[in-house]
């Protein structure tokens, strides 16, 4: 399989089973439909008015190059014998707090409380959890847990309690956990800063972008816009950890889908990981629709521009999805199955239920057990772990599916009721962000198209000025 | 090639018995949480 496409005036050609990139003109963007039929005079008579014979036959000798080199139309049949079901939990997210000191207009965890009571997770639940996640682990080595919330901050005892009690377990049970946090920056001080850098192997720090913005939809208990309380703690925090993984991360909904300038507005205070993600809601006040899709995708492609004239100028800047790693990517494995989400990865709430992850709170059809019962749902557990690209039907003759996954189990439930029918704006969305993160790996490795524009690199951001 | 240019050779085909260790890091730990990828994540092998 094969995919061909044009972004930011580049034309790119990726393989979808070896993942192969290449760069390609016009000609050949305008060829590969033809390719596909395996008739050359066919195409040649086809594209007769607007390339000449000889060079749609050069360039069809190309593509058979590439096909014969294996970079091209490549079937590496990978298929169920590569899935692994092992039925070992690694990853926590451990919700520490069902309770917000925000409340923002399109959260997904209904402003904190997941539909259900405000609580705070006791300590004892927390280190049940722990041992539940060692005990489930099997033979991995590296385990993960997630404080999340609501508002992780506003339990941070349990937080500090709970590393300590993990890494004392860690070391009896030869395993290694990876704590990472997500906050809202309300609560943050320098304690607190202090005790992240040194603990927090990665950290993600909500703001939405420009302060309007931001405003509109992240507020505090009385309506007022949260982004003065937060802005100086964020930027306090995002010092601390310089050199130190964390991502700035805002929500993109209906109400900004000039999203690029939010993500600018955050690089431009000096934040330099950052990523956005559109909204997940019903809520008509927010939520995007396929209709949004040109705009969303012309963002995407006006922030790849500025994004490679920012690191071409020498201004360090990263966006989630826009780092690409080809080389050193996960393997076949995990590209089928994806997150893992109820199989290798689970949520657990405030009162010690287990869900799926935590999408899935408060959805009491995926409760899988509880951390202090000991229960443990394996009927559930395979469930999910049956969730992947080869059994999607979405997903089989999709171009994207290695670098998806099959998408997010859990949009595919809220918005379908259904596990293998993936979220059809979620896949666009992300359809778009990754050719601009192609284009962006193809930009910063500058390479010209011979014969194309008299030598011109056809990937050179500063062919579109204005921006 | 006058017509193609090629960024990223293709990776070597793996095989069922060589992969899968599940070592590396749940997508959605990352700095989404509220969709999946791992186009950028690392291989906790190399």
């Amino acid at each position: 399989m094969i995919h061909c496409f044009t972004c930011n005036g580049a034309h790119l050609l990726l393989d979808v089973d070896s993942g192969a990139v290449h760069v390609v003109d016009a000609l050949v963007k305008d060829l590969v439909p033809h390719y596909a039929k395996g008739n050359p005079e066919a195409a040649t008579e086809a594209l007769a008015s607007s390339y000449p014979p000889d060079e749609v036959a050069a360039a069809w000798d190309e593509l058979e190059t590439l096909e014969k080199s294996g970079a091209l139309n490549t079937d590496y049949g990978y298929g169920e014998a590569y899935l692994k079901r092992p039925g070992v939990v690694k990853s926590l997210c451990l919700n520490v707090s069902h309770d917000c000191n925000l409340r923002c207009a399109y959260c997904f965890a209904s402003t904190g409380d997941f539909g259900g009571e405000r609580m705070l997770m006791p300590q004892a639940t927390a280190s049940a959890a722990i041992d539940f996640l060692i005990a489930r682990s099997g033979g991995r080595k590296q385990l993960e847990v997630d404080f999340f919330g609501g508002e992780p901050l506003m339990n941070w005892d349990v937080v500090k309690n709970t590393v300590a009690y993990g890494r004392a377990r860690e070391k009896e049970a030869g395993k290694r956990i990876r704590f990472t946090i997500t906050t809202n920056a309300v609560a943050l001080d320098d304690e607190k800063i202090d005790f992240i850098k040194r603990e927090m192997a990665n950290v993600i720090i909500s703001i939405d972008g420009r302060k309007e913005v931001h405003d509109a939809v992240r507020k505090t208990s009385s309506g007022k816009g949260s982004y003065d309380l937060i802005i100086d703690g964020a930027k306090a925090l995002a010092k601390a950890l310089t050199g130190h993984e964390h991502y700035v991360r805002g929500t993109y909904t209906a109400l900004n889908t000039d999203f690029s300038r939010d993500v600018l507005a955050l690089a431009d205070l000096g934040f330099t990981q950052l990523s956005v993600e559109p909204v997940v809601t019903r809520d008509e006040r927010f939520a995007l629709t396929i209709g949004d899709l040109p705009r969303i995708r012309s963002e995407y492609e006006r922030l790849a521009r500025e994004y490679v004239r920012r690191r071409k100028a020498g201004e360090w800047l990263s966006f989630f999805h826009f780092m690409l790693d080809l080389d050193d990517a996960p393997c076949v494995a995990k590209r089928l199955i994806g997150c893992g989400a109820g199989n290798e990865y689970v949520a657990v709430t405030p009162n010690g239920d287990i869900y799926p992850c935590h999408q899935f709170v408060g959805e009491e059809a995926f409760i899988m057990g509880n951390v202090h019962e000991g229960r443990f749902d394996e009927a559930v557990q395979r469930r999910f772990a049956g969730l992947n690209i080869l059994k999607k039907p979405a997903c089989r003759d999709c171009w994207a599916k290695y670098f998806c996954c099959g998408g997010c189990a859990a949009n595919a439930w809220n918005m379908n009721k259904d596990l293998y029918a993936p979220d059809r704006m979620s896949c666009e969305v992300f359809k778009a962000h990754l050719e601009c993160a192609l284009w962006v790996y193809a930009s910063e490795r500058s390479l010209p198209l011979p014969g194309e524009d008299g030598g011109k690199m056809q990937t050179n951001v500063e062919d579109y000025p204005g921006g | 090639m006058k017509h193609i240019r090629t960024i990223k050779e293709p990776v070597l085909r793996q095989k069922p018995s060589e992969i899968g260790c599940g070592e590396c890091q749940a997508s959605c730990q990352s700095a989404c949480k509220t969709s999946c990828t791992v186009a950028n994540q690392k291989c906790e092998k190399k």
